[in-house]
């Protein structure tokens, strides 16, 4: 019972920093309406911004804030060169492959310059546990969990109650109709991009300490992410948060009470579950991607 | 992709010959080139690179039959092609049956498999197939790399006999005259798919869905068989890239061969059919001559996709399209 309970708590924190990474990937999804492959691989810039920064002697907690603005940096650059030019109006096709050869890009250039090793990264909370109720809770582990769910309600009041945040929201409704209504639809996609990408390196920042930084670190996250993204609804940001919570759970109860070697098939399984019996997701709106 | 005006080999026929001047003059011009390289060349290293570039050539086709047949992008194709490598080294390795049989029970298998997860999946487009697919090659993954009789993260290696029939793949000028003529053969038989009633409703497909649906193209069984049919040629693929590798490990099924393929159809052009065998050569001819890292190699390639995707999404061919183009024009306005 006790390893249950220990187990459902992993599972919820877990869960919420699945959310970071799966917000950012919906809000592409629902602006820009392309499947962001390249996800994963800001992720791992993320946590190698945090590796570079703490080998400056900066503190992990001041290293966290540049280390996402650094991934929103080398975003905007990429926006500007190819992300632009090539997606915006292209279709999927298009999108699906620039976008995943982009992550490959992205990887490949992290092994070149920094090596293909896990190279760790340090936090003040290290590997100390908390302890609450009985309940062991790794502080690093907490510090993700909290963060994430301080960004993520900021995120979505500010969404609800700022001119761009509804803009975003007019954006990802309909393009068309945001456009004659007067809002600069290439700025918002960008602005959307930008948010996106630099969820995705703050989370990235914040797991670094856990799984080491290496080059690949990304793909098994956004993974999870498109598990999350696609069992929510794509686009809709409530159902990303509520996915990222149930594929947490599922997650850390398979790899407590099934198999840990097999978890990494866990995720695709359950995509490929969740696409083929539910593509509208928790709280999506119908698809037409079906026929 | 951008919407390609259907060419003019897509207007309306009713006879669909088996034998047409396009697919002789196929014939003799991929003879007359595997003999040039078949007795000109006399490095082991170039017959059996030019081998492994038949086999992967076979592979973009693979691909291309999905990517530019209906449209979508493939990324699980590289389960097939591993598939393909398994099923031969598994049952030469622990079952002591020969190499061919191996390759034929890997594209049975394979194909079996394509009808189930094509059942499936198949109603699925755009991202949504690319993500599906993309996870069945990394659930095949985890698989090869978990069970026992593909020998985990190890592998399968130590094959004592790599023969067709008589032809024993391991002598390089054999195992390239087999590749070739597999991928001569392959061609053949995809030309003709393309100019059968298959064909054209898979072109209709790829140009607009419900459109081809309103005529009464069942959208669903003809994108189920162009998977069909697409699997078996990557499991031959890969079950031709033994003889090269020599070992068979579980990152044979890594999603890096599909980009490494969709690379090579890109470059070639979608539209073509022997676009991709053009994209195929150059792809692994030139690295080979540059000597790059594999890191290297993997960015070098990946931003050419960018490259190729934002310049010119129909790749060399639309290029040449293009300079034509420009070329007839300019002649034309001058007096």
């Amino acid at each position: 019972m006790e390893l249950f309970v220990q187990t459902i708590i992993n599972g919820l924190i877990l869960g919420a920093g699945y959310a970071l990474v799966a917000v950012g990937l919906t809000v592409i999804f629902g602006t820009l309406h392309i499947v962001n492959f390249a996800h994963g691989a800001f992720f791992a810039l993320g946590a190698y911004a945090v590796l570079v920064l703490g080998y400056a002697d900066i503190p992990y907690l001041l290293a966290v804030p540049l280390a996402v603005i650094a991934v929103a940096i080398i975003g905007v650059a990429l926006e500007w060169t190819v992300v632009r030019r090539a997606l915006y109006d292209r279709g999927e096709h298009g999108s699906i492959i620039i976008t995943f050869a982009l992550s490959q890009a992205i990887v490949a250039a992290i092994i070149l310059i920094v090596g293909p090793d896990p190279l760790p990264v340090s936090s003040p909370f290290g590997q100390t546990a908390i302890s609450v109720f009985g309940f062991f809770l790794s502080a690093q582990r907490l510090f993700i969990a909290l963060t994430s769910i301080v960004v993520l309600a900021g995120f979505a009041w500010w969404l609800r109650h700022s001119v761009k945040g509804q803009q975003i929201l007019a954006v990802s409704q309909n393009p068309r109709g945001a456009l004659y209504s007067g809002i600069n639809v290439p700025l918002i996609r960008s602005l959307s991009f930008l948010l996106g990408i630099s969820a995705a390196g703050l989370a990235g920042a914040l797991i670094a300490p856990l799984i080491s930084a290496f080059p690949t670190m990304g793909n098994a996250n956004v993974i999870v992410a498109f598990t999350v993204v696609i069992l929510g609804g794509l686009g809709s940001i409530g159902g990303a948060m509520l996915g990222a919570l149930v594929i947490g759970l599922a997650n850390a109860l398979f790899e407590t009470f099934v198999s840990v070697s097999w978890t990494p098939a866990l995720g695709w399984i359950l995509v490929i579950l969740v696409l083929l019996f539910w593509p509208q997701g928790l709280m999506g709106r119908a698809q037409i991607n079906r026929h | 992709m951008t919407q390609t005006p259907i060419s003019s080999t897509s207007a309306v026929q009713d006879r669909n010959p088996v034998v047409t001047w396009g697919s002789l003059g196929l014939v003799v011009l991929g003879a007359a080139i595997i003999l040039a390289v078949g007795l000109g060349v006399d490095s082991v290293f170039i017959l059996t690179l030019a081998g492994y570039t038949c086999s992967f050539a076979l592979f973009a086709l693979s691909v291309n039959l999905i990517l530019g047949g209906i449209g979508e992008v493939p990324l699980g194709q590289c389960m097939f092609f591993g598939i393909g490598a398994y099923v031969p080294a598994i049952l030469m390795n622990h079952a002591g049956m020969p190499y061919e049989v191996g390759i034929f029970a890997g594209m049975a298998f394979s194909a079996v498999l394509a009808v189930v997860i094509g059942w499936l999946t198949l109603r699925l487009t755009g991202a949504y197939f690319s993500i599906v697919s993309w996870g069945l090659s990394g659930v095949a993954m985890v698989t090869a790399l978990n069970l026992e009789i593909t020998g985990g993260p190890l592998g399968l290696f130590g094959f004592s006999r790599l023969s067709i029939g008589p032809f024993d793949l391991n002598k390089p000028r054999v195992y390239f005259y087999a590749t070739a003529i597999i991928l001569l053969l392959a061609l053949l038989f995809l030309a003709h798919v393309r100019t059968a009633r298959f064909g054209r409703a898979l072109e209709s497909i790829r140009q607009s869905r419900h459109l081809a649906q309103s005529l009464g193209i069942n959208v669903f069984r003809e994108r189920l068989k162009a998977l069909v049919l697409s699997a078996p040629i990557a499991a031959l693929a890969g079950a031709l890239c033994i003889p090269y590798m020599q070992i068979v490990t579980p990152d044979v099924m890594s999603v890096i061969r599909t980009v490494d393929a969709l690379l090579a159809v890109l470059i070639g052009g979608t539209a073509l059919l022997y676009g991709p065998v053009v994209g195929s050569v150059i792809f692994t001819i030139v690295p080979q001559f540059m000597d790059l890292d594999a890191n290297v190699r993997v960015l070098v390639f990946s931003l050419l996709i960018i490259f190729i995707m934002v310049v010119a999404p129909g790749g060399l061919h639309q290029l040449m399209k293009a300079l034509q183009a420009r070329f007839v024009r300019s002649s034309g306005s001058k007096p």
